[in-house]
């Protein structure tokens, strides 16, 4: 290890954790939606992701389709599959214990990425769309990452204006805090619980439709992504929306940053020991949530 | 004589708002208590602290001389302090003997006898193999207090124990409060049903927006202004 | 009922032990695998059946005995069968640093946590060359021993079958159960929760770590693609839930049903197939949480020992 970290490395890695960061912190914002509106762990979080970013592929592949416009397909079309799998079969176990919402998302993520398996195949896709970087003094800003992170903050300032503005937004943040109190006050929570199920796909496959343009698209992408959103939930607080942005950035920065120090494959566990780390220390989240 | 139950100065805090905000008691051995207070006294959240369930932020809780404030519950019931819950907690899929059996005791054999000993006690032998989930609101009820008494504790907490329970039953339960009390066992209860606690408890605590408002007997608290004006007034 | 039972496990015992005479090499392979199956479902059924804290990253254990055994064997020089056993120790020890830290957690985020483990330790093993092989994996000295292996397996999956049947006739299953039903009165009764979670994680790990480190002397040759597959956690859950978590038998029975069904369909169609087994457990939770012996019992008021 003898490097010596420079500056200008370190700039670099900050950039570089933000950008990633803000990916996070729009597909985190999805997963923190349906925990704080449910409490259901949406073990198919990462799934949704992956679809919306094939379905992105596949529009471009077919039609040429840009990407970023996609999102206005993509997004409308991942809160409807996220509204049906809540309708039929999310909505059965909201009241059960924990469990048997935890095992149901498993096993819908199953299906949803062996189903991509057998629809798409593994074979690796990839969006040619945008590639290289622009220079901005010392530092080297990823073309694709940057236009990722500008929609990123784009969609989640819209998401935040909804949720604080918007009557249905109140709604959601009401029934995230009470689901009683909200129901006595007129709040149809049923509907909500749609409302969110479906805002939180959309997040999640805006999150694919963006990297889309970045990564190789297969089947098990989203994989990674379900986990670290959990983590970003847990680092951020459960129910605290803002708090999943800041964890989002936190997560990106703290990987960035360890990349520094470490080797790329011992990177991956830099998240789990986070998590491990946090849950022990601070369950509750760094910023404050409700257990 | 030095007092069995000790807190001193106990806060605790969710979010920005203290639900226990300073609160102090003292309790003497072989005495029934009350704890008084309208909704959102901290009441419960007390409950919980003294028992290990949630941790105060501040302050001290001292069980027989010892310190507590920072035990788990299972340690703290180990000292001989057991208690229930407002909401029953009884374990439906295990039967009603296999509910007091799990509690910590010595051996099997003198676990069971102990166990069916207090189930006839509260008339309940016939539904020792009964599930505990399908035994009725009152039967659970007696099951959750009886499985408290397996270690002989010397302090039992009591949360709502005459909460949605019907006149015999509760006469029979508050018999059995009695009884414990006069074995020399302290008593501290929780409950919103005031002729229960002036019937039964020798000094009351007056809890409101989580601080000690009164303390005294049940007829000097009733009569108090204060505690009139935190119940109904304001 | 209670009667024919007995012998009729007598019968399949003695059935089962006398069938490598008669069968082929594929045949032998092939009871060899559904013992290792019924051991596996059988183990997450200690922790996540009778606790209720689902463990998602089980296959590390499996993972584990694999490395930790066929290490032994191919720098220590150890006999297979003691390797194993120390494949199944290290897979406890494993448990027990893992499950430390995590089973304080509550069980959806002990869930989370396990759900991170399985890459977490298909990176290390990856990393670490010089021990394992990294990517390349690691070859055992060739040995032809697949009927002693199919006895050995069978031993494992009977074991793990009879300390389960122990553990739900006792109070300590009892306990065990108390944390699935209601973990707070538990503590409130004086139960250590957190100790008791351990054991039955550690008793949870070991089956899968002989097991594992079984497999991978049949095999010869193992990598951590191989040896930390995801598709074991989603089998092994799947056989549990099918069967009836939380009973003797139910894993048992979701084991050889669902094997029955993989050997039938795997081998041709292996996304289809991981993709029924997606929709089984959809299925399952949302009509029969108990699963098949769980609706039985029910209905016929089974005792919970079955």
């Amino acid at each position: 290890m003898g490097v010596l970290i420079t500056p200008t490395m370190v700039g670099q890695v900050v950039i570089s954790g933000l950008l990633a960061g803000s990916l996070y912190a729009l597909v985190a914002l999805g997963l923190g939606l349906i925990f704080g509106v449910m409490r259901v762990l949406n073990v198919a979080h990462g799934p949704l992701m992956m679809l919306g970013a094939y379905t992105t592929f596949w529009l471009f592949h077919w039609f040429g389709f840009n990407p970023y416009l996609s999102l206005l397909l993509t997004m409308p079309l991942l809160f409807v599959v996220g509204v049906v799998l809540q309708r039929f079969l999310v909505r059965r176990v909201v009241d059960a214990p924990e469990l048997s919402s935890l095992l149901l998302t498993f096993g819908v993520s199953i299906a949803l990425v062996n189903l991509a398996q057998l629809a798409f195949t593994s074979d690796l896709r990839a969006v040619e769309f945008l590639t290289g970087s622009f220079s901005v003094g010392p530092f080297a800003l990823s073309k694709p990452r940057l236009a990722a992170c500008a929609f990123a903050i784009a969609i989640t300032i819209a998401a935040f204006v909804f949720l604080k503005y918007t009557r249905l937004g109140k709604a959601i943040r009401a029934v995230s805090q009470s689901r009683e109190v909200a129901q006595v006050c007129g709040i149809d929570v049923q509907r909500i619980h749609l409302l969110a199920f479906g805002l939180g796909s959309a997040l999640a496959a805006a999150g694919g439709t963006l990297v889309a343009v970045m990564v190789a698209i297969q089947p098990e992408m989203g994989q990674v992504y379900t986990f670290k959103s959990f983590l970003v939930i847990v680092l951020g607080g459960a129910g605290n929306y803002p708090g999943a942005l800041l964890g989002g950035l936190l997560l990106g920065l703290v990987e960035q940053l360890a990349s520094l120090f470490l080797t790329a494959q011992v990177n991956e566990a830099v998240a789990y020991v986070l998590l491990v780390l946090v849950l022990l220390i601070r369950p509750t989240g760094l910023l404050k949530g409700r257990a | 004589m030095s007092p069995i139950l000790e807190v001193r100065g106990v806060i605790k805090r969710f979010g920005g708002v203290a639900a226990v905000n300073g609160v102090s008691l003292a309790l003497e051995p072989g005495r029934i208590y009350g704890l008084i207070g309208p909704n959102g006294s901290g009441k419960t959240t007390l409950f919980n602290c003294i028992t290990g369930v949630d941790q105060a932020d501040e302050g001290e809780i001292l069980f027989k001389g010892r310190r507590i404030e920072r035990l788990k519950p299972h340690q703290i019931f180990h000292l001989g302090m057991g208690r229930t819950f407002q909401v029953i907690r009884v374990f439906p899929e295990l039967t009603a003997l296999e509910n007091l059996l799990v509690v910590t005791t010595s051996g099997y054999s003198e676990a069971r006898r102990r166990a069916q000993e207090l189930l006839a006690l509260v008339k309940l032998e016939r539904l020792a193999e009964e599930f505990a989930g399908n035994l009725s609101y009152g039967q659970q009820k007696l099951v959750e207090f009886i499985r408290v008494l397996m270690t002989d504790p010397e302090m039992i907490l009591l949360d709502e124990p005459a909460a949605g329970v019907n006149r015999t039953l509760l006469n029979e339960l508050l018999d059995a409060v009695r009884r414990l009390r006069d074995q020399g066992k302290t008593v501290l209860l929780v409950e919103h049903d005031m002729k229960v606690v002036m019937g039964l408890c020798e000094t009351v605590f007056v809890l409101d927006h989580g601080e000690n408002l009164a303390q005294g007997a049940p007829g000097v608290i009733q009569a108090d202004e204060r505690v009139i004006e935190a119940y109904f007034g304001r | 009922m209670k009667r024919w039972f007995p012998v009729a496990l007598g019968l399949a015992a003695v059935g089962l032990a006398l069938y490598p005479v008669q069968a082929t090499g594929y045949g032998i392979r092939v009871m060899l695998q559904l013992f290792m199956w019924i051991a596996l479902a059988q183990s997450w059924n200690l922790i996540s059946g009778l606790t209720g804290y689902v463990s998602f990253g089980h296959v590390a254990f499996f993972g584990m005995g694999s490395y930790a055994s066929s290490l032994l064997i191919v720098k220590a020089g150890w006999p297979w069968p003691v390797a194993c056993l120390g494949g199944g120790a290290m897979a406890a020890v494993l448990a027990l640093v893992i499950g430390w830290p995590c089973l304080r957690l509550k069980g959806p985020y002990f869930a989370i946590a396990m759900l991170g483990l399985n890459e977490v330790l298909r990176v290390i093993a990856s990393y670490y060359e010089g021990l394992t092989g990294g990517g390349n994996g690691l070859s055992l000295p060739t040995l032809d021993a697949s009927v002693q292996i199919y006895y050995a397996m069978g031993l494992v999956a009977a074991a793990v079958t009879v300390v389960t049947y122990f553990i739900l006739t006792s109070r300590f299953g009892l306990r065990l159960m108390t944390i699935r039903e209601d973990e707070v009165a538990a503590e409130a009764m004086g139960i250590d929760t957190l100790r008791y979670k351990l054991y039955a994680f550690l008793l949870s790990a070991a089956g899968p770590g002989i097991v594992g480190g079984l497999s991978a002397r049949d095999q010869g040759y193992i990598e951590p693609i191989s040896v930390f597959p995801l598709v074991m956690t989603i089998t092994m859950i799947v056989m549990v839930l099918f069967g009836g978590k939380g009973t003797i038998w139910g894993p048992v029975l979701g084991a050889t049903l669902l094997f029955a069904f993989q050997e039938a369909v795997w081998a041709r169609f292996i996304y289809l197939h991981q993709l029924l087994f997606g929709a089984i457990i959809v299925a399952v939770v949302l009509l029969m949480p108990r699963g098949i012996l769980g609706v039985l019992q029910q209905k016929y008021n089974l005792p919970r020992t079955i």
